[in-house]
């Protein structure tokens, strides 16, 4: 399939992974994290980092849009689901995630109704069909999805669709890379870059990186030889001693982004003082709620919205494992009290989540020949 | 995705993947032929990818 198979070529992926040898300086070790999901998954679905020197350590990044949503946030989705006449609707994953007193889907067994959706076009479908009823859309993600939960207001607004709204719990992926960078706990080399939501905001918000924090940033697709040669592009500046923003993934990202994305999204959204995230806290200016022109399709200010906050169980270490702090498999309850099956923490809910990569597909094969 | 149907009126298109068959919000990426492969995220396309 085109787009599919020449990124999957293994007597290429082996030339890349050769080449990358020859890039790193033995004895010093590298630390390179991949920011989005979608290439924890691929990383070890592929087993990306079984063709890296073991000098080359892949760090999971916190771009998964369901493992960075905190219990709080689910409580109040339940509260507002458990409300009188109200249908909620949200994305697969979401359903899964735990808040304090159990998930979506939980709450959808103890009589609420809570729906499944692919799109904020599916909940607005389901708004048409069921003018009595009020139905919110739990909207969560990156740019990536941001943009399609905008449409959709505008979308709404235009056929005049009154008994839909919006529980707005997008974020964005800046503010989390900077606290990020300006954590000790963490020495980072360089940053693989989210390569869809850099096809909504382009490569140009990441130049913060190299310009204030001297590391290069490369954006990438997510087939396997996508990420080694970003690896490769990553080494290569390191070698030369440069730190700059490259583009891998070309052949989807424009360096501007998507102007058209950008321009809805800034219509319908303004970023939040500060928003709450799994293990990292509260982040300011890294949440988007819906403008005041779009007031009357603001879940939070339709509804009772109880705001709740929860401190995350004890035993669950996703905020360690979302900062790359630690591997998913140094978590105390990893594979044991905390499965795909029964997750405890939100990074073991979604297959972006390094916790559910990582079961699903890494833990067969860790050890890697030392350089 | 590659789009298989337009409803221009509408600004949808009915796109087919791995996964079966989707309405697509093409606002993003207009203008679209059929044939035309669409990177579609929440069920809208954010990248136009050529043409299959």
């Amino acid at each position: 399939m085109r787009y599919v198979d020449e990124f999957r070529d293994p007597e290429l992926g082996r030339a890349v992974s050769a080449e990358i040898l020859s890039l790193v300086e033995p004895g010093r070790h590298y630390k390179v994290m991949e920011v989005c999901g979608g290439h924890t998954h691929s990383i070890y679905k592929y087993g990306v980092d079984d063709l890296l020197p073991a000098n080359v350590e892949l760090v999971h990044g916190p771009g998964c849009p369901v493992c960075v949503i905190p219990m709080g946030r689910v409580d109040d989705g339940i509260a507002v689901a458990q409300q009188e006449g109200v249908i909620f609707t949200c994305f697969g994953d979401m359903m899964r995630v735990p808040g304090s007193e159990g998930s979506l889907l939980e709450a959808k067994a103890r009589g609420a109704d809570i729906r499944m959706v692919y799109s904020p076009l599916d909940a607005l479908r389901i708004a048409k069909q069921n003018p009595d009823r009020e139905v919110v859309f739990f909207a969560i993600g990156f740019e990536t999805t941001a943009p399609s939960t905008a449409l959709t207001l505008k979308r709404a607004r235009a056929e005049g669709v009154s008994n839909f709204s919006c529980m707005c719990s997008h974020v964005t992926i800046v503010p989390p890379l900077r606290a990020l960078l300006e954590s000790p706990d963490l020495r980072l080399d360089g940053f693989i870059g989210p390569g869809h939501v850099a096809t909504v905001v382009g490569a140009r918000p990441f130049e913060f990186i190299p310009a204030a924090y001297g590391k290069p940033v490369v954006v990438a697709g997510f087939e396997p030889l996508d990420i080694l040669q970003s690896v490769a592009m990553i080494l290569r500046q390191l070698r030369d001693g440069r730190c700059a923003v490259e583009n891998q993934y070309k052949r989807v990202v424009p360096y501007e982004g998507n102007l058209r994305a950008l321009e809805v999204m800034a219509e319908v959204f303004e970023l939040r003082p500060h928003f709450e995230w799994r293990g990292l806290g509260f982040i300011s200016h890294s949440g988007l709620r819906l403008s005041d022109a779009y007031a009357e399709l603001d879940t939070e200010r339709r509804f009772a919205v109880p705001g709740v906050r929860v401190a995350d169980p004890k035993a669950c270490q996703c905020g360690e494992v979302l900062k790359g702090v630690i591997k998913p498999w140094e978590c105390k309850v990893f594979g044991t009290a905390c499965t795909p099956e029964r997750p405890i923490g939100t990074c073991m809910v979604s297959s972006e989540g390094a916790c559910a990569a990582y079961y699903n597909f890494g833990r067969f094969a860790r050890e890697r020949e030392v350089v | 995705m590659t789009v298989v149907a337009l409803d221009p009126s509408r600004g949808l298109a009915l796109c087919a993947g791995e996964d079966g068959r989707s309405s697509v919000e093409t606002a993003l990426v207009e203008p679209v032929v059929l044939g035309d492969r669409l990177l579609v995220h929440a069920g809208t396309a954010i990248a136009h990818l050529g043409v299959s």
